[in-house]
């Protein structure tokens, strides 16, 4: 297991190089630079080059890269242009305010999808199945940016009730510095909640869609029609024996899910006025600053590479038929 | 992304039951309340954009401008309404005899934050820095008449400079700098100093409290604000909040977690006004739109053809319907905010027969009855490059709309802001035609634009060349004052507007919501901040 991990974690570094430099050269074949962002009619062309200059754009770019390169791994992330600070005080800054709306959307995805998926397993083609596969089915095909506008316009009507009103963008209120511990902790909360819903949501609809059919699938089992012979409660069969069964395929599902949520919080972080990485890869993009899109896509990468790793292991600590080495 | 209809039917339905159940209440009368009771509150201020840095030395941008010279720092001189420059922390000036030295007298009540007062050694580094190559301050040709700054005393300091137009508009725009802070640091590694997103330090209304990057910013009432200038501003904070989506943050205006969403997209328009807790407010501003036309093309080498497509285009139509009323249809550079803007000045009509006639005689003919008309062997069809902004996109659906009906083929073009921009200012001018908005100076020099000698550099955009308007824009910014500028100012505006290298579309209104409770707030084109001081919150 512990090769396993090693081996998988040496592979992962020429995976990142590539990305990294697929990046690199990606940005600078678009269009425009950072300089450009100062298009105006009152700076005048000289400033703007004095600006290339400055920020070293004016060097051959394998010099650029290579020098990149070295201060990367030196661990110097180098400077945003247009935020004026240091890349990794932007990330500081960001990431945390992601992997929190990633995991509790990571949580309501597999929580909210298993319960669903073994709800309507359980009771095959009845109305409850046929309801819920239905709204699943709707709330799959919603893109999540149109679901977070939908819940942003829900939740401001003056329309909703005062006791059902959510805060619908940024991470805090704007007293949030005069709370106390636990209002803060209360204030967190209710910030998450839309932003969560609308970028699991959808991850969630799917699982519920898996769980399901596996499990169908394991309830089919002869070792489910032996159970029931032995004459277990119903109850005891499905949780003890079926369930533990059907979630090993969906396990495997969280590698494929992690890099859907932090895609997803690209868009939703705009929607929701949210704070993270996924926005300022986004503006990083549209500024052309190159130092910050570098070093956010090398720690998208790292997420996901790393989140399939997990699934892979979790795989096999769950089924003891796996093996890793 | 809508407003979804039922969503206005059920505030609609709120609003009419409310009136029905209700017996009418007297309206409580903010001018009432005494000055003493409007102490208090924080006010919420909102954008798309980000606020990047508080050191002006870097601003890029029209709110962050705003911020430095309004909120935390303080520039030597403001504008009055009337353009004209007034003191603030200069508490007077004295301009030299053949105007070649300027000295200010600066205020000696005004102190940084940190307790240290504000002196002519901070004008003066403030300066030197501006100056300095090494810092690329966008600004800096405001400046470039000013030679040297000598320090008479702790609040004296005198300039010498070379006389010209608008002398003291420089020292409007700029913020005096702390230079105990930043002296230290070299010219170069200022723009990486912690002062400008973590730790400024100011001397305005307002003191800085909190940054939370890509969220607020957060100031709070500077309580040594000079007394002669109002003293402490009536609010406790000001909170900036950046809502990057205009749905979103209309959402937040109406629920009322932002007091002011400044620069409203058009689409919420009727919306705010037909909500009584809101209130629009809008104005004429520096910033227009207009079409590009590359003349080095074979359509566009003629000022009679331009002038015939600016013709063809329904510019009223376009600002009811994409602006929803709130621009004005250019004629020229020249908008209604500048003061030697000529209110009796036409543009050009919406007139597509006259328009088909110019084209038919300069050669443009359409033999072969496909609709789009030809000249030796050359049909008058051509790509309209612009940003994917929704504004734009429809603007250039309609103009091609209009063009075809003068026998004209317009292929609006959709790309990424950035890509449109490398295409139009490369060397190469790789465009037809483009459509885009920008914000003028408040003083207007534009011969980057438009000067035959600036040919080749990025923002003659369409190598559009006229000696005799070049010798006009020379004069500008010679001419010392307002009568003999006036006029040169307006025939430049007549000379572009007759020669049409670009169409003008339209000078934007700009237009910012408001919740009622906010008082005292009165935004003009010197933008929403300018009064921040004087700002209440009005709680009946």
């Amino acid at each position: 297991m512990i090769r396993y991990t090693v081996r998988r974690l040496l592979e992962a570094v020429p995976i990142l190089i590539g990305i990294v430099t697929l990046i690199f050269l990606l940005l600078h074949l678009a269009p425009g630079d950072p300089a450009t962002a100062y298009f105006n009619p009152n700076v005048s062309p000289e400033i703007i080059d004095r600006m290339r200059e400055n920020l070293g754009l004016d060097r051959p770019l394998h010099e650029q890269y290579l020098r990149w390169l070295r201060s990367f791994f030196t661990g110097d992330f180098g400077y945003s242009f247009s935020q004026h600070r240091p890349v990794a005080d932007v990330i500081r800054d960001a990431l945390p305010n992601t992997l929190l709306l990633s995991a509790v959307s990571l949580v309501l995805i597999f929580v909210v999808g298993c319960a669903v998926g073994a709800v309507q397993a359980v009771r095959q083609y009845s109305a409850l199945d046929n309801v819920t596969t239905f709204v699943s089915l709707f709330v799959y095909s919603m893109p999540g940016f149109w679901l977070g506008l939908m819940l942003i316009l829900a939740f401001s009507s003056p329309a909703m009730p005062e006791f059902l009103r959510l805060p619908i963008s940024g991470v805090t209120s704007i007293d949030y510095e005069f709370m106390g511990p636990i209002e803060r902790i209360v204030d967190r909360v209710r910030h998450l909640v839309l932003p969560s819903f609308a970028l699991g949501i959808a991850s969630a609809a799917g699982v519920a869609r898996y769980m399901r059919g596996s499990l169908l699938e394991v309830i089919g089992q002869d070792y489910i029609r032996t159970a029931r012979a032995k004459g277990l409660s119903e109850r005891r069969v499905i949780l003890k024996h079926a369930l533990r069964n059907a979630l090993i395929p969906i396990v495997s599902l969280l590698g494929l899910y992690l890099p859907l949520l932090f895609g997803g919080s690209v868009v939703i972080e705009v929607v929701f006025s949210w704070p993270g990485m996924g926005r300022a890869l986004y503006n990083a993009i549209l500024a052309r600053d190159y130092p910050v899109v570098m070093a956010a896509s090398f720690l998208f990468g790292v997420l996901v590479l790393g989140a399939n790793l997990l699934a892979d292991l979790s795989y096999a600590v769950i089924d003891p038929r796996i093996r890793t080495d | 992304m809508r407003w979804p209809r039922y969503s206005s039917v059920m505030a609609a339905a709120l609003v009419a039951g409310a009136c029905a159940g209700e017996p009418p209440v007297e309206e409580p009368d903010p001018a009432a309340v005494p000055a003493a009771e409007r102490y208090g509150g924080t006010a919420v201020v909102a954008g798309l954009g980000e606020i990047q840095t508080m050191n002006a030395f870097f601003s890029r941008d029209y709110m962050t401008d705003q911020f430095q010279a309004y909120v935390l720092f303080m520039t030597l001189l403001r504008y009055d309404d009337e353009l004209q420059p007034e003191p603030y922390l200069a508490r007077s000036w004295t301009v030299g005899p053949d105007s070649n030295e300027v000295v200010f007298e600066l205020r000696d009540d005004v102190y940084w934050h940190d307790g240290t007062p504000t002196t002519a050694y901070d004008v003066a580094f403030t300066f030197d820095r501006v100056k300095d190559p090494a810092v690329p301050y966008p600004n800096r040709s405001s400046f470039d008449a000013w030679e040297s700054a000598e320090v008479l005393g702790p609040h004296k300091v005198r300039f010498t400079l070379r006389p010209h137009a608008d002398l003291l508009h420089g020292w409007t725009a700029l913020p005096i700098m702390p230079r105990h802070i930043l002296e230290g640091t070299p010219p170069e590694d200022l723009a990486t100093h912690p002062f400008g997103t973590s730790e400024p330090v100011g001397n305005g209304p307002f003191r800085f409290v909190e940054h939370l990057p890509g969220d607020r910013w957060i100031f709070e009432a500077n309580p040594d604000f000079p007394a002669e200038l109002g003293g402490r501003p009536y609010l406790d904070r000001l909170v900036y909040r950046v809502v990057p989506n205009e749905t979103t943050l209309f959402a937040e205006l109406r629920s009322g977690g932002v007091d002011m969403y400044v620069r409203v997209a058009p689409v919420f328009v009727d919306r705010i006004e037909a909500d009584p807790d809101l209130r629009l407010v809008a104005y004429p501003f520096p910033n227009y739109s207009f079409i590009a036309w590359n003349s080095r093309r074979p359509f566009f080498e003629s000022a009679s053809v331009r002038r015939a497509l600016t013709m063809a285009i329904d510019r009223s139509e376009i600002v009811e319907v994409v602006r929803h009323g709130l621009a004005t249809p250019a004629a020229g550079p020249v908008g209604a905010w500048h003061w030697a803007y000529d209110s009796a000045r036409r543009p050009l009509a919406h007139a597509p027969d006259s328009a088909a006639a110019i084209l038919e005689s300069a050669g443009w003919r359409d033999a072969d009855g496909d609709g789009v008309r030809e000249r030796d062997g050359v049909r008058f069809s051509f790509d309209i490059s612009t940003n994917e902004s929704r504004e734009r996109a429809s603007i250039a659906e309609l103009v091609q709309r209009y063009l075809a009906q003068v026998g004209v083929e317009a292929r609006p073009r959709i790309r990424e802001h950035q890509s449109v921009i490398a295409d139009v200012t490369s060397p190469e001018r790789r465009f037809d035609a483009f459509l885009l908005s920008w914000t003028q100076g408040l003083v207007l020099d534009e011969r980057d634009q438009w000067a035959c000698d600036r040919i080749g550099k990025p923002l003659q955009f369409t190598s559009y060349c006229n000696p005799e308007l070049d010798a006009v824009m020379d004069s500008i910014p010679r001419a010392t004052d307002r009568s003999a500028q006036e006029g040169l100012i307006r025939r430049y505006d007549t000379m572009l507007a007759a020669d049409q290298p670009f169409t003008f579309l339209y000078v934007e209104k700009r237009a910012d919501a408001l919740r009622r409770r906010l008082q005292g707030a009165s935004p003009d084109f010197r933008g929403e901040l300018a009064d921040v001081r004087s700002w209440w919150l009005f709680q009946p």
